[in-house]
């Protein structure tokens, strides 16, 4: 540094810029500087920048060998680090985690008023190739009553081979991201396990006996996985739902709820189109045992499922689904043995106790009617509700769209036929227009002979009365004639079509009901 | 404020420089032990639990005040790419040790903190009865784990779940003589079949691989004993189970064969189950029940080859490594006769008709705690 030769105001020397006469030999800032002998003098600088020179050494140094203690033992720096900074510096995710979760399970048995004591339930819906339905499914989510932040879901999608994953998801952070805070669920889960089961999902497949037994036994697997991957010790409560449920009452979770029953099934129809009836019941897994079926299963093989609703299987059980009056009391209770799983409330401690949807032949059953077998071996109570009703939507079956394809068929050949019935009367009248004239010819003919007759008769009355009884005959045999003509002809011309017809029509009357 | 000397004469450059290496050099040292965990995120699904009611198998983050207005987000589990192979720890599949915890023993901690499974992949769930014996060991259990989880990161658990049993305990006395009394038999293990499935059900994640099964009075296994049991690949597997005592006649020290619930059908006792009501279940290790069933605590040899296998039709639950499949697809423990079974037997029974086969090693050994006084197990 060399200030001389600086031109700088600031930097510049002068060499007297005090007015008591001092040199300015130490640069003062431009501030007239005195000592006083009898005045405090503060301690050199020089002193305490070493001192702090030392101390800052020594920070760094521990500093130093605290990094290294951190580099050396990785552990420590879960303990030390949050110490150190205060909290301040936790970047690290593990030092924000919990690790022991504590559950008293007396608290979650599930009770009569569960949204009055904050009772979660879970829902579980197991989807395969059911994207045409969740639109639907989630309109009734948001519309249930039950406090939503009570309820936690779960979904098992597997071997799907539409979009189901991928508009699930979609639906369901649409749900989350609802502002109103009623509307978002509770902890939402979507597990994705393929089993890699051949049956397809298609209405037809899914109903034919043949079917039945690997169908039940796959389903209950999916079940199970999902139901095992999703309850946790908060549940009290746990809701099974198809999705392809079209109508349900909002309240269908409290009012299942109120009868406070280990396992509670609502019944379960479904509409029909008008030619069908109007309404059909659906669900037919729900039922009380019988002897029949008791009878039954001790004949038949360990492996063997009685599944309900075919011919191949005439248990004589008393149905939940038959037994519905639409006027009845919707909660009347009816004892059961077997359920379906449209819409299953049961308890969680139903479940956590081990009843379960055996995927094997537990006493001849599978599903959820091995389900109901089980939970009433475990002492629960299982009761279904005759006349409470959510209807079950309805896929018209293979034979029904080809019913409804052979009524439409019909339709067209009734329209066809009535139009070829207005041109064969058209074509009859004709018909009857010439053989009417015929027939008046014929008349005025016989009217000819018979005044020609009644005038020869007249000429001849008193000259040839021995020939008369002779002529008399003649006469009643012209009568007869044209009388036999008159009935024959009209019916030669359309008879045998008429016939076929009425044959046709009384077949397909006949068919109508037996098929529907 | 005064700099010192040297500070003031660098250049500010090059302590921009020095504060952005040591700004990098701290965030190297910091995010190293998180690094991995993104990666392996996306092949196991989520490792960290976003709330409490997330699966019991999966820490939590701890909530703020703020965290329960926001709703649980979408969680997606991909249960395709959850594997159960004989190399779990290459594989990192997770187990879940259960126990169901009647007393605690702390030789039975000490065990369970030996074991070399990499901690962070085992979940730990235990389920305590609700009375005065329960709640000692609650808090007994409680403070070991205080203890263990606030210790060194490589001794910590993934998690652990603590239930507390609803179901009512029709024993009052755990005592060894009383517990093995045949009437009393039907219903503890009923009650206890109901314990274990509470426990198995609330606390199987959609992540778990493995259920180990351990009782609490277990205080002796090998290290290695999860992996040895799970290198057999085997969807339901049992060691056998041995009781050290203090043999009288030989002075010293001398085990003897404890779980008699292991054992290989025999046609005497299915004929003996035929003759039987519903409801009534068969038991071993009664002499007024012979039943002539291969038990696998007698089939141990003296040096014999600890990985030789044999086909079981019944398992006890004293240590038993399970798939987390079985169990998913409904494997459960029966609280009533199934096929003249129950509990853990009645298990392995249940495995079978889902088409899953149990395995027992006759030659490797796992202890059970000694209770001071003799039982009368041994006829």
């Amino acid at each position: 540094m060399l200030p001389i030769h600086s031109f700088s105001s600031k930097g510049k020397m002068e060499r007297y810029p005090y007015t008591n006469g001092h040199t300015g030999a130490y640069p003062m800032g431009g501030k007239s500087f005195s000592i006083h002998p009898n005045r405090f003098q503060p301690r050199s600088h020089t002193a305490l920048r070493r001192r702090r020179g030392f101390l800052i050494r020594l920070a760094a140094l521990a500093s130093l060998g605290f990094l290294l203690l951190l580099l050396i033992f990785p552990s420590l720096r879960y303990t030390l680090l949050p110490a150190v900074s205060l909290g301040l510096f936790s970047g690290t995710p593990d030092l924000q985690l919990e690790t022991v979760r504590y559950y008293d399970l007396s608290n979650v048995q599930g009770s009569a008023r569960g949204w009055e004591r904050e009772e979660r339930i879970l829902l579980c819906a197991p989807l395969r190739d059911a994207a045409p339905h969740l639109p639907m499914f989630f309109s009734h989510l948001r519309n249930l009553t039950y406090p939503h932040k009570l309820i936690d879901l779960a979904f098992l999608v597997g071997d799907s081979k539409d979009n189901t994953m991928d508009l699930l998801t979609e639906l369901l952070e649409g749900l989350q991201d609802d502002p109103d805070p009623k509307q978002t669920f509770g902890e939402i889960s979507i597990m994705e396990k393929d089993f890699g089961q051949k049956v397809d999902q298609d209405v037809e497949s899914r109903h034919g006996f043949a079917a039945q037994a690997g169908r039940r036994k796959s389903m209950a697997q999916a079940r199970n996985w999902l139901l095992s991957a999703a309850l946790r010790p908060v549940h009290s409560w746990v809701y099974w739902r198809d999705v392809d449920v079209e109508t349900a009452p909002f309240t269908i979770l409290e009012d299942l709820m109120r009868h406070n029953k280990d396992v509670i099934v609502p019944n379960v129809w479904r509409p029909l189109p008008d030619w069908l009836g109007g309404e059909q019941p659906y669900d037919l897994n729900s039922w009380q045992e019988s002897d029949t079926a008791l009878e039954l299963a001790k004949t038949l093989d360990e492996d063997a499922v009685i599944v309900e609703g075919y011919a191949e299987y005439a248990t004589w059980r008393p149905h939940l689904a038959y037994l519905r009056d639409p006027y009845g009391d919707p909660d009347m209770e009816m004892d059961l043995d077997g359920v379906g799983g449209v819409s299953i409330l049961a308890k969680a401690r139903v479940f956590r106790t081990g009843v379960h949807f055996p995927a094997f032949s537990f006493e001849r059953h599978a599903e959820t009617e091995g389900f109901g077998k089980m939970a009433k071996r475990m002492k629960y109570s299982v009761v279904g509700l005759p006349h409470y009703t959510i209807w079950h939507l309805y896929e018209p079956s293979v034979d029904d769209i080809r019913h409804m394809e052979e009524m439409k068929a019909e339709l067209e050949e009734e329209r066809k036929k009535e139009q070829e019935e207005k041109e064969r009367i058209e074509k009859i009248q004709d018909q009857f227009e010439t053989s009417d004239g015929q027939w008046k010819a014929d008349m005025a003919v016989i009217k000819e002979v018979q005044r020609e007759e009644e005038n020869a008769q007249k000429a001849k009355e008193d000259a040839q009365k021995a020939k008369a009884v002779r002529e008399e005959s003649e006469t009643r045999e012209a009568e007869k004639l044209p009388g036999k003509r008159r009935s024959n002809q009209p019916g030669a011309a359309a008879g045998p079509e008429d016939n076929d017809d009425g044959q046709d029509d009384a077949s397909n009357e006949l068919e109508k009901p037996g098929s529907g | 404020m005064a700099t010192s000397r040297s500070l003031r004469r660098t250049n500010p450059i090059t302590l921009g420089l020095a504060t952005i290496l040591t700004i990098g050099f701290l965030f190297f040292i910091f995010s190293t032990p998180s690094d991995p965990s993104p990666s392996k995120k996306r092949t196991k699904g989520p490792d960290i639990a976003a709330n409490i009611l997330s699966p019991a198998s999966l820490p939590f983050k701890k909530s703020g005040g703020d965290e329960s207005e926001r709703p649980p987000p979408v969680v997606r589990y991909r249960m395709n790419n959850v594997t159960t192979t004989s190399d779990p720890i290459g594989n990192r599949e997770t187990i879940l040790i259960l126990t169901p915890l009647a007393r605690f023993y702390q030789g039975y901690w000490d065990n369970l903190l030996q074991l070399s499974y990499p901690h962070e992949l085992i979940s730990l769930g235990f389920i305590i009865p609700k009375n005065w014996e329960g709640n000692t060991a609650t808090s007994q259990l409680q403070e070991r784990i205080k203890k263990t989880q606030s210790g060194p990161q490589k001794k910590r658990f993934a998690s652990i779940t603590i239930l507390r049993q609803d179901t009512e305990i029709p024993l009052q006395s755990q005592s060894e003589a009383e517990r093995h009394k045949m009437q009393n038999q039907k219903a503890r293990r009923a009650a206890m079949s109901k314990a274990r499935n509470s426990l198995l059900f609330t606390t199987i994640g959609p992540t778990t691989s493995w259920v180990l099964w351990l009782d609490s009075d277990v205080v002796e296994s090998p290290p290695t004993l999860i992996q040895d049991l799970a290198s057999h690949n085997k969807p339901v597997i049992v060691p056998n189970c041995y009781q050290r005592y203090y043999n009288n006649d030989k002075k010293a020290m001398d085990v003897r064969p404890y779980d008699y619930n292991s054992w290989v059908d025999s046609t005497i006792a299915q004929s003996l189950a035929e003759k039987m009501g519903d409801d009534d279940i068969l038991l071993e290790g009664y002499p007024e029940m012979a039943t002539y069933r291969s038990l696998m605590a007698y089939m141990f040899e003296e040096n014999g080859d600890p990985t030789k296998e044999v086909q079981l039709d019944g398992v006890g639950g004293t240590a038993l490594l399970v798939k987390a499949d079985v169990h998913r697809d409904g494997a459960m423990f029966p609280a009533f006769a199934f096929y003249h079974l129950i509990e853990t037997e009645g298990f392995a029974k249940m495995a079978s008709r889902l088409g899953w086969t149990s395995f027992g090693l006759p030659n490797y050994l796992v202890s059970h705690h000694l209770i001071g006084k003799i039982c009368s197990i041994q006829n």
